[in-house]
């Protein structure tokens, strides 16, 4: 098209001379976005955290406080002998404490200090895998009879858990997310029918000229993928700084370690500014859709 | 070559604005159209810039039947057409010269061509030191001319001009007229929708008065005063 340089700058045009709403379109859509976005990271990270657990594929079996040690080897022998089970490590309870020392930083050890020998509170636990998922719970059920055995680290619990808060953001979010998607578009179409009203004359002459109805029509639409464009950068923006942040503060306070943002920044960017483009488009081609189909007087208005 | 067949014309609302109307302008013809409000003479012009499509009859403009154009053929049709406006339509935020060039864009005239092609056409209509004015800041006859630039500049083969001079001084209506006549000269078809009797008088040229829907007389002037 020899006029799309031309008809670009029309499009940005629209946007300057129509700021403040554009600004309204923006902040609309950006809030879309971010919540999509929150939404899909939550969920990307429940799966990893459940692929982690399920991807374990083994349990914690404790034995009973104050077990002999010698009680304790025998259970893990009855427990090596069940069908299931493909490894079975002991981890005798002074090791567990000396873990968990380690795990609380050499400053903090020293709380642990008077609980190490016969004053530990640890009991013996064998780190159990299992060889088929199908039977994990049959073989958790049958690791639970054996004499000496206290409780069982059940995963399973654990993993449906999460599925199920998954399940109740998924849905939660889809519906959150279409109600935002259709204020974001309505939003986005009446910009754009603003400045198609403040440049109905112009419109109008277009028209009397010969102007195709695309030719009317692209400045709208690079006005509505100009919103999305920017919408969609920012959006990715405020997205990575928040999850950074917040990350950066689950990873101080809990065990848990989300997925890092750098594997996900680019496509998470790329989703975003395809979103934004394709919601600005959409708005620009609804909003002046209608009013081309008028070929009658008051595009002329004789 | 304009040419009414048969034409009638209903609107949805039952209003009938032409009815069974015949008439043939041919190239290079310079007729007025005259007629009370509501006669029909702005459907006339809205059925040869297809803004509305004939109830019944047959309409060419060229060698096109507009009945059988389709949607997407209008805006192809109307570049052989300028059209000029009783309350000039100009846009306010644009110069004389982009508001010339704006026609030039929407039809994807190139730069150099719309850089070649304005000043020629503003110093048809002696605008050419006003190019770089606003038209608020022009006076009527001025932006008229304005106008009638926008209409040219993409050499149109008709000239529909729709009560032109109805806002500007009668001694400017002359020269307005003038220029239409000039345009004429050179080979454009021109269509002019009036009331003022005394240019219809003055310029000796073929007029048709539609009234009611109907076309009630279509004569050349110098004949009458003959």
């Amino acid at each position: 098209m020899k006029n799309l340089r031309y008809l670009l700058r029309e499009g940005v045009r629209n946007i300057w001379s129509n700021r403040t709403m554009s600004l309204a379109s923006v902040g609309v859509l950006v809030s879309c976005l971010l919540l999509t976005g929150a939404a899909f990271l939550f969920s990307l990270n429940i799966n990893a955290a459940m692929k982690s657990v399920e991807g374990n594929n083994s349990v914690k079996v404790y034995m009973k406080v104050n077990l002999p040690v010698l009680s304790s080897v025998k259970a893990g022998q009855e427990i090596k002998k069940l069908d299931n089970i493909k490894s079975c490590k002991f981890i005798p309870k002074d090791q567990a404490i000396e873990n968990v020392m380690g795990m609380l930083g050499e400053k903090n050890a020293n709380l642990l200090s008077g609980m190490t020998g016969k004053d530990n509170p640890l009991p013996d636990a064998y780190q159990v895998s299992f060889q088929d998922l199908s039977k994990y719970k049959e073989t958790v059920s049958q690791i639970k009879k054996i004499s000496g055995v206290e409780s069982v680290n059940d995963y399973s619990d654990i993993a449906a858990k999460l599925t199920k808060v998954d399940h109740i953001i998924s849905t939660v979010g889809f519906w959150v997310i279409l109600l935002l998607s259709l204020v974001s578009l309505f939003i986005i179409s009446n910009t754009i029918r603003a400045t198609m009203f403040s440049r109905r004359l112009e419109i109008n002459i277009m028209k009397s000229v010969g102007a195709t109805n695309w030719f009317v029509r692209v400045p709208f639409i690079v006005e509505g993928v100009s919103i999305g464009l920017v919408s969609g950068l920012l959006g990715s923006f405020l997205l990575q700084l928040l999850y950074g942040s917040l990350t950066r503060t689950l990873t101080s306070i809990t065990m848990f370690t989300p997925l890092p943002m750098d594997a996900l920044a680019a496509s998470i960017t790329g989703w975003f500014i395809l979103a934004g483009c394709l919601f600005g488009a959409l708005g620009g081609i609804i909003s002046i859709g209608r009013y081309l189909k008028k070929e009658g007087g008051d595009i002329v208005d004789w | 070559m304009i040419e009414f067949e048969n034409v009638s014309k209903t609107y949805p609302n039952g209003t009938e604005a032409l009815r069974n109307i015949s008439v043939k302008v041919d190239d290079g013809e310079f007729v007025f159209i005259v007629g009370q409000s509501g006669a029909g003479k702005s459907t006339f012009l809205k059925l040869i810039t297809c803004e509305e499509r004939p109830t019944s009859g047959e309409i060419i403009v060229g060698t096109k039947k507009l009945t059988e154009l389709r949607r997407g053929e209008v805006p192809y049709l109307r570049r052989i057409m300028g059209m000029v406006f009783q309350d000039f339509r100009l846009i306010n935020k644009m110069t004389v010269y982009e508001n010339v060039a704006f026609a030039m864009h929407v039809v994807g005239a190139s730069s150099r061509d719309i850089k070649k092609r304005v000043p020629y056409i503003l110093s048809l209509v002696n605008l050419e030191e006003k190019a770089q004015c606003h038209p608020r800041e022009l006076s009527g006859g001025e932006q008229q001319r304005v106008g009638l630039a926008r209409a040219l500049v993409n050499s149109p083969k008709i000239l529909i001009a729709d009560e032109p001079t109805g806002n500007v001084d009668p001694a400017l209506s002359f020269e307005i007229v003038d220029l239409l006549t000039q345009i004429n000269s050179r080979g454009t078809t021109v269509l002019m929708v009036t009331h003022e009797h005394s240019l219809v008088k003055h310029f000796q040229k073929r007029v048709v008065e539609i009234n009611d829907g109907t076309i009630v007389s279509d004569v050349c002037n110098w004949e009458v005063d003959a």
